[in-house]
């Protein structure tokens, strides 16, 4: 296995590690890795610590046991706690969980952001975040499927949608012409996904970034109200300690506040809040071949229902995953795999109104609790209610329903009946791969951990920089959401590398450990100044301007050698 | 399964699965196994028999018996389940007899990909580490 220059995995360390950085950032998802590569090409000396290990596009495969193993925390077998218990998958390896999702791309929904507008969160409107969309699709080759790698899955469930006159939507995927191996959920074997681990990580590397994987961060570490960087340990035992003036925690909506909670962080809000997208799976059965695995999945989202919460899609499961969550046993379910070619898989998804908690628990580690309303649970029944309509409308024969105990429904008239009177909660099978706002943002430290930008309420230094941030759901997939809210707190963070009243100086004395701060700015545009600054014992006059600028737009710091008399 | 004699090959993912589990659901899962093996001593039709003791039939009975009761001990035999099944259509030859190759298939598309777009895909993998001028 190649390993990327810049790159130590923990089969590279025999001893224990000590490192300095500018900015030292806690995981290598979405945020973490977009952060890294912002920060980098700004010239910013970062450290990235991946709990997860290293595994390039080369080694993915379509089984899925072993990406369970070595892709996902925990085997993917995450679960919160409540009636009923959610499971919950998450990434844990170099990307994190981009390596290892849909790869769906959409921009936060502009009721969204004006809510968390209207909530005090500065900066979020529309127009404010549309060059960090912009630059996000960009970046990641956002865009519609190439028309070939459509599988009959996805077809029929837009068939199905047409047929009731239903608004569908072709899904937005970062993808670099995409070849619907529909493997997605055990990393993309073509790299054609551009999940961070093809992305931003290499461009963070390849920037000067130092990434240290097979890393666990046991904690921030800190001289009062500051942080001075992290300290963690390998997979094999060598301990790492990070010194860093900055700790950006992008570990996601879990581990983000356990590792903040153990580090002595107390905010009222911090682990609150949690959101998770509740969503669930119907099984359906149709008389001629479907074979839902030729064919990128989610191809199509049934948006219709978006303003009661609802999106729609199809997803084919490997032959495991199926298995694991029919509600047949034995002979029955060996029959039931046996059309697994005639099969589709297609769910709803629900924007939550219900709110969970990640807390740190002595002797049993993190643990997640959520409890679905009931209003979120009539939503869900309604999800599968519309669902099953579609496929029914697309020629389904017969189908399964996510409920503990339910009867097999034959036709649309039989699911409106069975579904006429509430479901029991906790008969429902509920699933998440969208944990969002255990440290969301606010102005006001009493409702939230950090402020607009991800800045920690009353710790200098310390950023949180993924889906924790979220004031609340979002209803659709977060991972463009994540990365253009990283980009943008990015840019801020190098704002606030100067102190505000150097700001728009015409003279900069700066200490000569802040230099990078100051090249960053002024690549950014931020400063127009002359900066002095002290190499050693000499100070030095250098001149620090906007890319825009003739002269230093070529090269931002022209730092002149005169020594000031 | 046991016609099949592919017990073992179950039994060898599932261990690794089991070591990939949190510490927290591995210790309960390991109880669930030992709990739902001496309880099948209770279950009227097992006569006695421990759970690996007993043929399919009673076993698949005394299973629906656990899950009609509801509560934790069918949230356990439900997890167990769905790690058990889960490893047992991991395996290939599993997979061969429901239809599902995907090798084949992968490597298929992956050509086509590359020999539709692949100038297009060669220029932008090279725009990845290159800096941005458009700041």
């Amino acid at each position: 296995m190649r390993v990327p220059q810049g790159l130590t995995t923990g089969a590279d360390v025999t001893g224990n590690l000590s490192v300095d950085c500018d900015v030292v950032i806690v995981g290598s998802g979405a945020g973490g890795a977009t952060m890294a590569a912002e920060l980098a090409e700004a010239g910013v000396d970062v450290v990235v610590i991946e709990e997860g290990g290293y595994h390039p596009t080369e080694s993915f495969t379509a089984d899925s046991m072993r990406a369970l193993r070595t892709l996902y925390r925990d085997g993917g077998g995450g679960m919160a706690v409540g009636r009923p218990s959610v499971l919950f998958a998450e990434g844990r390896c170099v990307g994190g969980s981009t390596v290892v999702n849909g790869g769906m791309s959409w921009r936060t929904p502009a009721q969204v952001l004006e809510r968390w507008s209207a909530e005090g969160v500065l900066a979020i409107g529309e127009r404010d975040m549309e060059p960090y969309f912009a630059r996000a699709e960009s970046r990641h080759s956002v865009g519609l499927q190439d028309p070939e790698t459509i599988g009959r899955d996805s077809e029929l469930m837009r068939a199905g949608a047409a047929a009731r006159g239903w608004a569908v939507a072709a899904n937005r995927r970062g993808q670099l012409h995409c070849a619907g191996t529909n493997n997605c959920s055990s990393g993309c074997p073509t790299g054609a996904k551009r999940s961070m681990l093809v992305t931003s990580v290499p461009r963070a590397l390849a920037l000067g970034a130092r990434l240290y994987a097979d890393c666990r961060v046991d904690r921030i570490t800190r001289a009062g109200r500051v942080v001075t960087g992290v300290t963690g340990h390998f997979a094999r035992g060598p301990a790492l300690t990070v010194r860093a003036p900055a700790v950006v925690v992008a570990a996601g909506a879990i581990q983000t506040p356990a590792l903040l909670a153990r580090s002595g962080l107390r905010s009222g809000q911090l682990g609150r809040n949690l959101a998770l997208h509740p969503n669930t799976t119907v099984v359906a059965f149709f008389d001629s071949e479907v074979t839902g695995w030729h064919g990128v999945h989610q191809a199509f989202q049934v948006r219709e229902f978006m303003t009661e919460g609802l999106v729609l899609t199809a997803q084919n499961l490997p032959p495991p995953m199926l298995a694991g969550i029919v509600p047949a046993y034995g002979r029955e379910l060996g029959e039931l795999m046996a059309d697994y070619n005639r099969i589709v898989t297609a769910g709803p998804l629900a924007t939550d109104t219900g709110a969970g908690r990640v807390r740190n628990i002595p002797g049993l580690g993190t643990q997640v609790f959520y409890q679905l309303t009931d209003a979120d649970a009539a939503r869900l029944a309604r999800g599968v209610e519309l669902t099953g309509q579609t496929l029914f409308a697309a020629g389904a024969r017969r189908m399964l329903l996510p409920f503990d105990g339910a009867p097999e429904v034959r036709s649309p008239g039989e699911l409106r009946n069975l579904l006429a009177r509430p479901v029991p909660k906790a008969s429902m099978q509920v699933y998440s791969i969208h944990l969002m706002g255990t440290a969301r943002m606010s102005e006001d430290r009493r409702r939230g951990v950090t402020d607009s930008f991800g800045a920690v309420h009353g710790v200098r230094g310390l950023f949180v920089a993924d889906a924790s941030l979220f004031p609340g759901p979002i209803g659709i997939n977060p991972m463009e959401t994540v990365i253009a809210l990283a980009m943008r707190n990015a840019r801020r963070f190098l704002g606030a590398l100067l102190p505000d009243g150097d700001r728009g100086a015409r003279h900069v004395d700066v200490a000569a450990g802040a230099l990078g701060g100051v090249r960053v700015l002024g690549q950014l545009g931020v400063v127009d100044a002359e900066l002095v600054h002290h190499a050693g014992r000499d100070p030095v006059v250098g001149r620090v301007g906007p890319l825009d600028d003739p002269v230093v737009g070529e090269r931002p710091v022209a730092e002149a050698a005169d020594p000031l008399a | 399964m046991r016609a099949h004699h592919r017990t073992d090959r179950v039994l060898a993912e599932f261990e690794l699965m089991l070591g990939a589990l949190a510490p927290a659901a591995r210790k309960a899962l390991t109880t669930a196994i030992v709990a739902l093996d001496h309880g099948a001593r209770l279950y009227p039709r097992s006569r006695g028999r421990r759970f690996t003791r007993l043929d399919d039939q009673a076993a698949e009975a005394y299973i629906r018996a656990l899950l009609a009761r509801g509560g934790v001990p069918a949230q356990l035999v439900q997890r167990l389940r769905g790690l058990v099944v889960m490893c047992y259509y991991e395996l290939p030859a599993v997979q061969r007899e429901i239809g599902y190759h995907p090798a084949p298939y992968i490597a298929a598309v992956s050509r086509r990909r590359l020999e539709s777009y692949g100038p297009e895909i060669a220029a932008a993998e090279a725009a990845v580490t290159a800096r941005d001028t458009q700041r």
